[in-house]
């Protein structure tokens, strides 16, 4: 009876590629920072496209008048400000070229630090007043109570703003005060509170809403997207980027888009390694086994 | 010249923080505890400055709003939990919280996340572009498997079965998609702080 088709070994070819599975991570890390370094350092000029949230979310914008309000909430703290700080600076950037008048504050502890230095910068680019063309009015704790709050007065949620000047003594609190007066709320946000906002500006007084979203919270923002509750959405630095173009001003969201882009061939690839390695190294340990058990026989 | 030290340090410190790809070090360790230290600290503060005395002490003692106290007597009780003989009265607190908050949040976000989104799964022929309406199907047909799938009265054998695997594609969809995401999320604070090394220090260190 002729033996086995040498059943037991492994082939020599699966015994190399299972060497894939079994790779120093750190040769991974530095591929990986090598693919986020080197084109920050010598840009490709990748091309970005633009989606269609993106666009509605413009949109939503530049609809707005000279002398219209908007409600501009910063919803995250410095750990999500690499993807979000470019979304709200041109944000920012975009609704103050066009006169519009920015009622900010945020639901985070974390948060008053992030907004003054931003609202600081658009608002200097564009020579914008504080108290007649835009105001900051702070953390309030309990985001939720604070959202239903203001739908009634942002007054008297607000008594006093971040530096402690009462409300009804800035010029723009003093013509508006509630959701009622206000023509668009824009939320960037790095949690749920995207959700929170359709729920109750958006539910309860008819809010028109827009946010801006981590890439990881985006995917759960679609659905309010589809289903008209958001108006318009930006997902991660993409989404970013994405916003820049279409308000015709680069900036550190196109400027990282081709990291993120080769960082992401990169990743794809070693998906597709893992996986060989991994089919190579059970394909490997099953031969062996084989082999153990005609021994054994 | 506080602003560009500030960088510096920022700079100091992500690259002790990095150094942990390589392996564990007394830089990663002392980042780490400074992170943790100087987080607390921070939001101790303002949570206690936002909540208690900008909340609180400030409208009650100063502006003379007596009727907020009851509020921040029922919050006080919060702290009895902290003695096993008097823990019974902070839950006076709680049901308080609990039931306001439950007749605010039930009706709205069962209109907002369930009822309007099963609405937005039903496609409206007469509204909808072609193409459009083919998307409101797909979703239509992903919505109705996933429910299909989750549901464990029966066996999922049969028509039941076939169903309950059109689900697992869509899922195995929705997970990609979101690991694809989180993919771009993680690479995006790796880019912000490199462009935080080779843009802002680069700078601060100009005008230094």
């Amino acid at each position: 009876m002729p033996a086995p088709l040498a059943a037991g070994r492994p082939p020599r070819r699966a015994g190399r590629l299972a060497a894939l599975g079994r790779v120093d991570r750190r040769w991974i890390f530095l591929l990986v920072g090598a693919s986020v370094a080197l084109p920050l350092l010598r840009p490709l000029h990748l091309p970005i496209g633009t989606s269609r949230e993106a666009r509605a979310y413009h949109a939503e914008v530049e609809r707005l008048q000279p002398g219209d309000e908007m409600i501009f909430s910063f919803d995250y703290e410095p750990d999500t400000m690499a993807e979000l700080d470019p979304m709200s600076l041109a944000t920012l950037r975009h609704a103050f070229s066009r006169g519009v008048r920015v009622i900010a504050l945020t639901n985070y502890a974390g948060g008053p630090g992030i907004a003054l230095r931003i609202l600081g910068q658009a608002a200097s680019e564009h020579e914008r007043q504080y108290g007649r063309d835009y105001v900051f009015l702070g953390y309030n704790p309990d985001y939720s109570a604070t959202m239903l709050r203001m739908g009634e007065s942002i007054r008297s949620t607000f008594p006093t703003d971040h530096f402690g000047t009462p409300s009804a003594e800035l010029p723009l609190l003093r013509e508006v005060d509630r959701y009622a007066d206000i023509e668009l709320l824009v939320t960037v946000t790095a949690s749920a509170l995207a959700e929170y906002w359709v729920i109750w500006a958006g539910g309860r007084f008819g809010q028109r809403i827009v946010a801006g979203n981590t890439a990881i919270q985006a995917v759960l923002i679609y659905p309010y997207y589809q289903t008209g509750q958001l108006a318009g959405f930006l997902g991660g630095l993409k989404g970013a980027a994405e916003y820049e173009r279409l308000i015709g001003r680069d900036g550190a969201g196109v400027r990282g888009m081709d990291a993120q882009s080769v960082a992401h061939l990169l990743i794809v690839c070693f998906i597709v390694l893992g996986n060989i390695g991994y089919f190579a190294q059970r394909r490997s340990a099953r031969a062996a086994g084989d082999a153990a058990r005609d021994g054994e026989a | 010249m506080a602003e560009e030290l500030g960088i510096l340090v920022g700079a100091l410190l992500t690259l002790a923080i990095f150094s942990l790809l390589y392996r564990d070090n007394p830089f990663y360790r002392a980042a780490e505890h400074l992170l943790v230290g100087v987080s607390a600290g921070y939001y101790v503060v303002h949570y206690f400055y936002a909540a208690v005395i900008r909340k609180f002490t400030v409208p009650v003692f100063q502006q003379g709003e007596w009727w907020l106290l009851p509020g921040g007597l029922l919050g006080l009780l919060i702290f009895f939990r902290l003695r096993p003989r008097t823990a019974w009265l902070s839950r006076y607190a709680i049901a308080f919280y609990v039931a306001a908050w439950s007749g605010y949040l039930i009706p709205s976000v069962l209109q907002e996340r369930v009822l309007t989104q099963i609405a937005g799964t039903i496609p409206d022929p007469a509204a909808a572009a072609p193409w459009a309406l083919a998307m409101s199907l797909l979703v239509l047909v992903g919505v109705a498997s996933i429910l299909v799938y989750f549901y464990f009265s029966a066996a999922h054998t049969g028509a039941l079965g076939r169903i309950s695997r059109v689900g697992i594609l869509f899922l195995m969809a929705g997970f990609g998609a979101s690991f694809g995401y989180t993919v771009m999320g993680r690479v995006s604070l790796l880019i912000g702080r490199f462009q935080y090394l080779f843009e802002d220090l680069p700078r601060a260190l100009g005008r230094l």
